[in-house]
């Protein structure tokens, strides 16, 4: 507690009580009805300008420079087939929708799965899943999903599949890590004070854990931007389709485009997710 | 053809695939390596320095590969330029980071001490500082290469060397008999050369790693 809200009781200087207060008998008083009592001045703001601004505006320049870009250069049919407004929107708009949807998938497997396998009777599993995540570590994405395209067949769910499974082993392994760092000390206290497993899970070691959940959502995140270019190849959209039809047609604009779309999407579901991550951190758990 | 058969009657082919993968990969890492350690000293004194070289090198590591490859087709062409320029430009982050931290991280008692007994700059750098922070650079160039492996990958598709041909060649024929053998020799290859890989860096850990700061 800062000195400034020192409670009444409290060993202040007599004669040094903030304006409004009364020293008795080494206690502090407060005439409420003529000074009401300050208002504690809040924490700092998480979310500063510096965090807020420049990215997006970055992000805009670029894209304004593209469509300047574009617009000046000469388009032959290929081209501009390929550049057709309903085009470009449609696989921005296919990129968002599969790294949105393999996101919540990767959640929704990894992060239950972290906390079963930090659970005392399925802890001999956690080493297993650790092994399993470095020899997918060592996998490449685009050989995942060939393997899995000649398997299920070509489509946006297989391009999905492969996402999921090559997100879900860094965020499962990030989670098991991140539940495993919680000071032991705190998680025997709470079962010392009579909390049920169920309890101790919800109340210490879940709180303690978000900043680390919330690490393991961006993670996710970044990761699946990246793999979606990759769904072009299996026949699931996005903007890979742009990339690889202006590398295969050697139409530079609609190459540089779909770069250049891909880029700007993936700095801003990063950027998003790093506010998202400050701002839903627990006060308690914030860096001094 | 089952895939022993196939493995037995592409083994050229496969052996160069896999040799110009590792060949792709491994220098582009030595560039790397340098660049980083190089950045890292330059950074780790200044505080904006180093958060400067950081957020840099994290934003390049944001951008997915397939479109920076994308990217530098219209300036430098098809083929090798843009897979080395794109590998080692990704195989900086974690070497630029792990050596900031590693040298951030050496107990400023040990280099007064290098400075008391009247090292230069240089020495103290040289024979001080670079190897206390050696294991977590090494961590890095370890984390780095892992990566690398399936960027190369990718780079294939920008008509780059290695085994990411063979995968796209089976993506290319999808339906064939020879689709699955293909991308699985390319996929297990890049898994087993990556492992290897590891295993390298490990043993390169014990030989360079100084005594007395072995764990």
């Amino acid at each position: 507690m800062s000195p400034s809200h020192q409670a009444p009781g409290g060993r202040g200087v007599p004669g040094t009580r903030p304006p409004g207060e009364h020293d008795v008998g080494g206690q502090a008083f407060r005439d409420e009805e003529e000074y009401p009592s300050p208002v504690p001045a809040g924490p700092p703001r998480r979310i500063t300008w510096r965090k807020l601004v420049p990215v997006p505006l970055a992000l805009a320049a670029i894209l304004a420079l593209t469509y300047l870009w574009i617009t000046g250069v000469h388009l032959d049919s290929i081209a501009r087939n390929s550049l057709d407004d309903g085009n470009v929107r449609l696989r921005v708009w296919q990129h968002i929708r599969l790294t949105a949807v393999s996101t919540f998938w990767v959640l929704v497997i990894a992060i239950p799965l972290g906390i079963a396998l930090t659970r005392r009777r399925l802890r001999r599993g956690a080493p297993v899943v650790t092994a399993v995540a470095n020899v997918g570590q060592a996998t490449p994405a685009i050989g995942l999903l060939a393997l899995l395209v000649i398997w299920l067949g070509i489509g946006p769910s297989t391009a999905i599949i492969g996402m999921v499974i090559y997100a879900v082993l860094p965020v499962l392994s990030n989670t098991v890590a991140g539940l495993r760092s919680i000071d032991p000390t705190l998680v025997e206290a709470a079962r010392g004070i009579g909390m049920s497993g169920v309890g101790v899970l919800a109340k210490v070691e879940l709180p303690l854990a978000v900043p680390l959940i919330l690490a393991g959502v961006r993670t996710a995140l970044v990761l699946n931007v990246g793999t979606a270019t990759l769904a072009t190849f299996g026949g699931g959209g996005g903007l890979g389709d742009l990339i690889t039809s202006g590398i295969q047609t050697q139409r530079m604009p609609v190459l540089v485009l779909g770069s250049v779309l891909t880029v700007v999407l993936a700095l801003l579901v990063d950027w998003m997710a790093s506010l998202v991550e400050v701002s839903l951190t627990p006060r308690g758990l914030e860096a001094p | 053809m089952s895939f022993w058969e196939y493995l037995g009657n592409r083994h050229q082919q496969l052996l160069t695939d896999a040799f110009q993968h590792v060949s792709a990969v491994f220098q582009c890492m030595v560039i790397a390596t340098v660049l980083g350690v190089l950045i890292g000293v330059a950074g780790y004194r200044s505080g904006w320095g180093g958060s400067l070289a950081v957020t840099s090198t994290a934003t390049i590591l944001t951008i997915p590969s397939l479109a920076a490859i994308g990217l530098l087709i219209p300036l430098v062409g098809l083929g090798v330029p843009p897979t080395v320029i794109a590998l080692t430009l990704y195989g900086l982050l974690p070497v630029v980071r792990n050596s900031i931290v590693g040298l951030r991280g050496v107990d400023p008692s040990l280099v007064d001490a290098a400075t008391g007994i009247g090292m230069s700059r240089i020495a103290r750098l040289c024979r001080v500082e670079l190897p206390l922070a050696w294991p977590p650079i090494l961590t890095g160039i370890r984390v780095s290469t892992q990566m690398l492996m399936g960027i190369a990958a990718i780079a294939a598709y920008a008509s780059g060397p290695g085994l990411g041909n063979e995968i796209f060649r089976g993506i290319a024929s999808l339906g064939s008999a020879n689709a699955i053998n293909q991308v699985l020799a390319g996929t297990l290859g890049i898994v087993v050369l990556a492992l290897l890989f590891d295993a390298a860096y490990v043993l390169l850990g014990r030989l360079t790693i100084p005594r007395g700061i072995r764990v």
